[in-house]
């Protein structure tokens, strides 16, 4: 595996979904992630695309790895042009949802991943980067 | 792109349900539909849900499959979701997913006896 490996998959429609779901299983699995690891990532790239696909209609979600010198990484930025999140702290709150049904989205999402960080302007967008990290 | 179908058989008086490995959100949505008109077609007493070749279960997926056990319920069906991968329910409960009062079983086997000897209300001593 060589260094700094990046790409991006658009999401313009649903199949995107299982695109996002296929690329994040590659690149994790290929970058040594345990099973369980990798299942969290799919599930957390999953949770976010749905989120730009419900919400914003369209976006894209760029990934790259990351390498310290003593971990490995994989960093997922889900951005969209989207109607943007007026308050990050509600939506972090457990069971929050104004969709109906997916509350458990980003609360549920943080718990999967390493770090979590969401900037969100109303009427511009919302970027969403996630971050998993395993040992060398 | 793996097989999307969702194969639906009938066995006996059970309905097995074999989910694909990576649904799509119409071959998840597809699944309800396609449970609800063999219960009413065939009346079985059960179904089995094998999710045992699913590979990741994100709120949508998890919610759609305890929806479904609650419509089959409505029916007069018991559900029972068998082969749930570790990784799978690791993630989902750490997503916050949790399955209500639908049964599970580690795979179909199991599933098969559960639905054969349903578990009985205890009575209280």
């Amino acid at each position: 595996m060589s260094d700094g490996m990046q790409g991006e998959e658009r999401i313009l429609d649903e199949s995107h979904i299982v695109s996002v779901r296929k690329t994040t299983r590659d690149i994790a699995t290929r970058l040594g992630f345990g099973l369980t690891d990798v299942t969290r990532i799919v599930t957390a790239a999953s949770e976010l695309a749905r989120n730009i696909f419900h919400y914003a209609g369209t976006g894209v979600m760029r990934w790259r790895t990351l390498e310290e010198s003593d971990r490995i990484g994989i960093e997922l930025v889900f951005e969209d042009h989207g109607p943007g999140i007026a308050s990050i702290e509600q939506v972090m709150q457990e069971g929050y949802s104004t969709s109906g049904g997916l509350g458990m989205g980003l609360p549920g999402t943080r718990r999967l991943m390493d770090e979590m960080e969401i900037k969100s302007q109303v009427g511009l967008g919302t970027t969403v980067t996630v971050k998993k990290w395993h040992r060398r | 792109m793996s097989d999307q179908r969702i194969a639906v058989i009938k066995l006996r008086d059970l309905l097995m349900v074999t989910m694909p490995s990576d649904p799509d959100d119409p071959t998840i949505t597809a699944l309800q539909d396609q449970v609800l008109q063999a219960m009413e077609r065939y009346n079985p007493k059960g179904l089995v849900l094998d999710i045992s070749a699913v590979e990741s279960l994100d709120s949508f997926f998890a919610r759609t499959i305890v929806e479904t056990a609650r419509m089959v319920a409505l029916m007069g069906g018991q559900t029972v979701i068998a082969g749930m991968h570790p990784s799978v329910a690791i993630t989902a409960t750490q997503l916050g997913f949790t399955l209500g009062n639908v049964l599970t079983a580690l795979d179909v086997d199991r599933a098969l006896e559960i639905l054969a000897n349903p578990p009985q209300m205890k009575v209280r001593r």
